[in-house]
């Protein structure tokens, strides 16, 4: 049982999928066994905070998902612009010759791809 | 003139649906200058009010935009016309269609009704003759059966006006 307790967030830190997690962690220092438990919350490492395509909240997901994180993952292109996964497929599946960066409209690549 | 081909349209896909809510909450904040938005409850079609920038040739004369949302917008452009009278530019034609080139090829889906009416009322800012296109009886006679301008191939010559 925690008798007293300390409560703090930890800092930001980055996994390699893109994500920012951090964790709220609830410890106690009297009990001989530290007990705590963390609530992970997370955004997303981009500049902008909504899609250009969908106008949804990076921190949300498309207008197809219902749930945000790994299930609609942000996706990244060569100019660096990002969108969710699903709206950017949408767009370069719709373009009968080479599709181009909604924002900046240099030739679609995804980043890591090239 | 387009209303049948617009009515037969198919309803709007889930994300065009969720994108004009906001579109329309974010033009009843912070609306384009200029224009006015004519509240119906049809969210696929919009009309659009226009007055002409003080200072230039269309200064203190007011047209009207329809503009028109296909099933899969934003992955497709809407289809934008000028109702009756359309304004005389060298770029707009008697029925309405308007040759600019984002409304068609160079259409991308980060463009929203706002980036779309801002481009059109510089187009006609920027015109210093009211005239009509050079082929405009041609391309309204081939219009007839009630074509939408987005059927047309159309061919950006002039990037000035």
């Amino acid at each position: 049982m925690i008798t007293s307790g300390i409560l703090y967030l930890s800092n930001w830190f980055s996994l390699a999928n893109g994500i920012n997690y951090k964790c709220l962690v609830i410890g106690s220092s009297l009990n001989l066994a530290i007990r705590w438990h963390a609530v992970a919350s997370w955004t997303w490492d981009a500049h902008d905070e909504t899609c250009g395509i969908c106008r949804m909240a990076f921190d949300g997901c498309c207008p197809d998902c219902k749930l945000p994180g790994d299930d609609c993952p942000l996706i990244w292109g060569v100019c660096n612009h990002a969108f969710h996964l699903h709206c950017i497929l949408k767009w370069v599946n719709s373009q009968t010759s080479q599709a181009h960066c909604p924002m900046c409209r240099r030739e679609w690549q995804f980043k890591g791809s090239e | 003139m387009t209303s049948s081909s617009a009515s037969a349209r198919k309803a709007l896909s889930k994300i065009a649906c969720n994108r004009l809510q906001k579109e329309l909450v974010e033009w009843q904040v912070n609306p384009p200058a200029g224009f006015k938005h004519k509240v119906t409850d049809n969210l696929q079609r919009w009309v659009i009010e226009v007055t002409g920038a003080p200072g230039t040739l269309y200064a203190n004369e007011t047209y009207q935009l329809q503009v028109d949302f296909p099933e899969h917008y934003p992955m497709e452009a809407p289809q934008v016309i000028f109702l009756h009278p359309a304004p005389m530019h060298p770029h707009i034609y008697s029925n309405g269609h308007i040759c600019l080139d984002i409304l068609y090829d160079s259409w991308s889906p980060a463009m929203t009704v706002s980036s779309i009416c801002i481009s059109i009322l510089s187009m006609l800012s920027s015109s210093t003759v009211k005239q009509r296109p050079e082929d405009n009886d041609r391309y309204v006679k081939n219009c007839r059966n009630g074509r939408s301008p987005k059927e047309t191939r159309w061919w950006f010559h002039d990037d000035k006006v």
